[in-house]
C-alpha cells in the first residue's frame, strides 16, 4: 500500500438524519474535514451529541454520508474492501453472551478469513495479549465491564488490522482497567499501528494520543497535536526541592534583575488517579471481578513475546 | 482498487448462519421445541383410548400437521424476529458490520440460521408422529389383521415429503419476517405485520379464486397483482393426499418446492435490497 494514502481521509463530510416524517433534519456532523496518518494515536474529542460516534460509524461504513468523502487505505469507507484492515471495539460493547471469550474472538477471526491453520494459535495470541486467558472458556455474558472492553479488544485486533477504531474504550471501566487500556494502546502505538479513540476522559486522551479534534454540534472546533494545542511554549516550570521564603525571594529578584518573571509558585502534585493506581493491587482487580481478576494475566506482566499484538496472520 | 476485492463469501454465510443456530439452541428455542416434541408423544396416550381403526391413523397424521403448522408458523415468525433483532437491540451487529462482511451474507446467514432452527422443529415433529404412526399402525395390524391385508397403509415416504414442503413454507414465511425486519424498527412491529402476512398468505387463494368476479378493472387489476406478491400457503396443504388413492403426486411436490425456493430467493433478495443501506 502507497505509504503516503493516509489511514483516514475525510473530506467535507456531513450528515443528516431526518427527524420528522415533514423532511426536518438533524445535522449529526457539519462539513467535517481530518486526515489521521499512519501510525498516529489520534482522540477524536467532544460532548455528548457533538458527532464522534457519527463520524466513527460513517468511516465503518455503517452510515452512509449525506453529503463528502471518507476512505480508509484510499478506499471509500461505504466499500466493504475498506474495512478489510479495520478493528472496531464499539462504545459500551455487548458480544454474543452465549459464547464463550474464545468462541467470540474465534468467530470475528473467522469472519475476518484468518486462515484456519493459524486460527488456533492467533486467538490464543490475541486472547492472552488482553490478558483474559484464564476467562476465555466462560461465558461472555458473565463478564464484568472491563473484561467485556478487553475481549472486546481481542476481537478488534485478532485479524491483525492496521486501523483500530476504539469507541469509549474506558467507558464504565474503573481506573486500573482505564490504566490497563491506556498501556494496551501504548503497545499498539509502539507497533507502529494506527489508533482513532473517542473518550470523555480527556487525561487519558492526553496520556496516549499525538494528535487530537474536538467536535461540538458536528463541526471540528480545533484540530492539532497536543503540543500544538495545549503546550505552553512561552513558559517553563522548574521542579526544585522546598525553598525557604527568603530563597524564593532571592531567586526572584536574580530572576529580575535579568529581565525575567517568577509567574507563579506551586506544589507539584502526583494525579489522582496516579496515587489510586499505586494503592490498588493491579493483580486483583483486572477485568474488575473479583475472584476472576485474581487468575487473570495482567497486561503490565504478559511475556516479553507476547507483550506485542501478533502479527504473524496475514491480512484476511 | 475494486469494490469487488472481498468477494461474497460462502464461508462467512455459514459461520453467520451456525452462529444464529447456535444462539437459538443456547438461549432455550431449543428447549421449547423439545417440550413441544415431548408434547405430541405424550398427547399420543390419548389416542389409544380412541381405536378408530385405520381412520385413527389419519387423525393422528392431521394431528400432527396441525400441530407442526401451528407451532411451526409461531416459531417462525418469532424466531426470525427475534433472532435479528437481537443482532439490532444488542448491537452486536455494529461490530459484526464493522468487519469485512457483505450485508447480503449477513441477511442470508440470519436466513439460514433460523431456517435449520426451524428444520430441526420439522424434523423432530415429523419424526416423532411418524414413529407414533408407526407403532399405532403396528398395534392396529396386530388387533385388525383383516383391515392391513395388503401391508401398511401409511405412506411413510410422502409424510416426509409433506414435512419437508412444510419446513420450505416456514422458509417463505421466514423471509417475508426478515424483510419486514429489514426496514421496520421494532420487534413488535415485525411480529404483529409476520402474522398478518402469515393470515393473508394462507387466504391468498380467496383473493386469487375472485378476481375474475371483480367488474372494476383496477380493483380486478390490483387483487390480481396481491394474488401474486403474497405467496399462496394453501397450496402446500398436501396432508390431505397421504395414505389415498396413489398418494402424494412427486411431480406437484417438486412444482410447491420450487414455487417456495423461487419465493424464497426474491422476498430474501428484495430483504437484503432493504436492509442493504440501512443505518446501524
Amino acid at each position: 500500500m502507497n505509504t503516503s494514502i493516509p489511514a483516514i481521509s475525510i473530506k467535507g463530510l456531513t450528515k443528516d438524519f431526518a427527524v420528522t416524517l415533514r423532511g426536518v433534519k438533524l445535522r449529526a456532523v457539519d462539513d467535517l474535514s481530518l486526515q489521521v496518518e499512519k501510525g498516529q494515536v489520534f482522540g477524536l474529542l467532544g460532548p455528548n451529541g457533538s458527532g464522534k460516534s457519527t463520524t466513527i460509524k460513517i468511516i465503518l461504513g455503517l452510515l452512509g454520508a449525506t453529503v463528502g468523502e471518507v476512505k480508509v487505505f484510499g478506499v471509500p469507507s461505504h466499500q466493504v474492501e475498506s474495512r478489510r484492515n479495520v478493528g472496531y471495539l464499539p462504545e459500551a460493547p455487548y458480544f454474543y453472551r452465549y459464547l464463550s471469550g474464545y468462541e467470540l474472538v474465534r468467530f470475528y477471526a473467522r469472519v475476518c478469513g484468518v486462515p484456519k491453520a493459524q486460527l488456533k494459535a492467533r486467538v490464543n495470541d490475541v486472547v492472552d495479549w488482553v490478558g483474559l486467558s484464564q476467562a476465555a472458556n466462560r461465558r461472555v455474558g458473565t463478564y464484568s465491564k472491563g473484561m467485556l472492553q478487553r475481549i472486546g479488544l481481542a476481537q478488534a485486533l485478532v485479524h491483525d488490522p492496521k486501523l483500530i477504531v476504539l469507541d469509549e474504550p474506558t467507558a464504565g471501566v474503573d481506573p486500573v482497567g482505564s490504566a490497563e487500556m491506556c498501556e494496551l494502546i501504548l503497545k499498539l502505538k509502539r507497533q507502529g499501528k494506527t489508533v482513532l479513540i473517542t473518550s470523555h476522559l480527556l487525561a487519558q486522551i492526553e496520556d496516549v494520543c499525538d494528535r487530537v479534534a474536538i467536535l461540538d454540534h458536528g463541526k471540528l472546533m480545533v484540530e492539532g497535536s497536543l503540543l500544538e494545542l495545549v503546550g505552553q511554549r512561552d513558559r517553563q516550570a522548574l521542579i526544585v526541592d522546598p525553598l525557604p521564603a527568603a530563597e524564593i525571594e532571592a531567586l526572584r529578584e536574580w530572576l529580575t534583575s535579568r529581565g525575567h518573571v517568577l509567574n507563579a509558585i506551586e506544589q507539584p502534585r502526583a494525579r489522582l488517579d496516579q496515587l489510586f493506581l499505586s494503592k490498588i493491587s493491579r493483580t486483583g482487580h483486572l477485568g474488575g471481578n473479583p475472584g476472576v481478576g485474581s487468575n487473570v494475566v495482567p497486561s503490565s506482566s504478559v511475556p516479553k513475546s507476547s507483550a506485542s499484538a501478533p502479527s504473524s496472520a496475514p491480512k484476511a | 482498487m475494486s469494490a469487488l476485492s472481498v468477494p461474497f463469501s460462502f464461508n462467512r454465510l455459514a459461520l453467520i448462519a451456525s452462529n444464529t443456530f447456535l444462539e437459538a439452541v443456547r438461549q432455550k428455542l431449543f428447549n421449547f421445541l423439545l417440550l413441544l416434541a415431548v408434547g405430541l408423544v405424550a398427547s399420543a396416550q390419548f389416542f389409544r383410548d380412541f381405536n378408530f381403526g385405520s381412520s385413527e391413523l389419519k387423525f393422528i397424521a392431521d394431528f400432527g400437521f396441525g400441530a407442526l403448522i401451528f407451532f411451526g408458523s409461531a416459531l417462525t415468525i418469532t424466531a426470525t424476529a427475534q433472532l435479528f433483532f437481537s443482532e439490532i437491540e444488542n448491537r452486536t451487529a455494529l461490530t459484526l458490520l464493522a468487519k469485512p462482511i457483505w450485508r447480503a451474507e449477513f441477511v442470508f446467514g440470519k436466513f439460514l440460521g433460523v431456517f435449520s432452527v426451524i428444520g430441526v422443529f420439522c424434523a423432530l415433529t415429523i419424526g416423532l408422529m411418524m414413529a407414533l404412526l408407526w407403532h399405532r399402525e403396528g398395534q392396529l395390524m396386530a388387533a385388525n389383521p383383516e383391515a392391513f391385508e395388503a401391508g401398511r397403509i401409511m405412506r411413510y415416504g410422502d409424510l416426509f415429503i409433506v414435512g419437508v414442503l412444510q419446513w420450505l413454507k416456514f422458509g417463505v414465511l421466514s423471509a417475508i419476517v426478515l424483510l419486514i425486519a429489514s426496514f421496520s424498527n421494532t420487534n413488535l412491529y415485525t411480529v404483529v405485520t409476520g402474522f398478518f402476512a402469515l393470515v393473508i398468505c394462507h387466504l391468498q387463494y380467496l383473493a386469487r379464486d375472485s378476481w375474475s368476479n371483480v367488474d372494476s378493472l383496477v380493483l380486478r387489476s390490483v387483487v390480481r397483482l396481491l394474488s401474486f406478491v403474497f405467496p399462496n400457503f394453501q397450496l402446500f396443504n398436501l396432508s390431505d393426499e397421504i395414505g389415498q388413492g396413489a398418494g402424494l403426486d412427486p411431480m406437484l411436490a417438486g412444482r410447491v418446492a420450487l414455487y417456495a425456493l423461487g419465493y424464497i430467493t426474491v422476498i430474501g433478495g428484495l430483504a437484503v435490497y432493504s436492509f442493504r443501506n440501512r443505518e446501524i
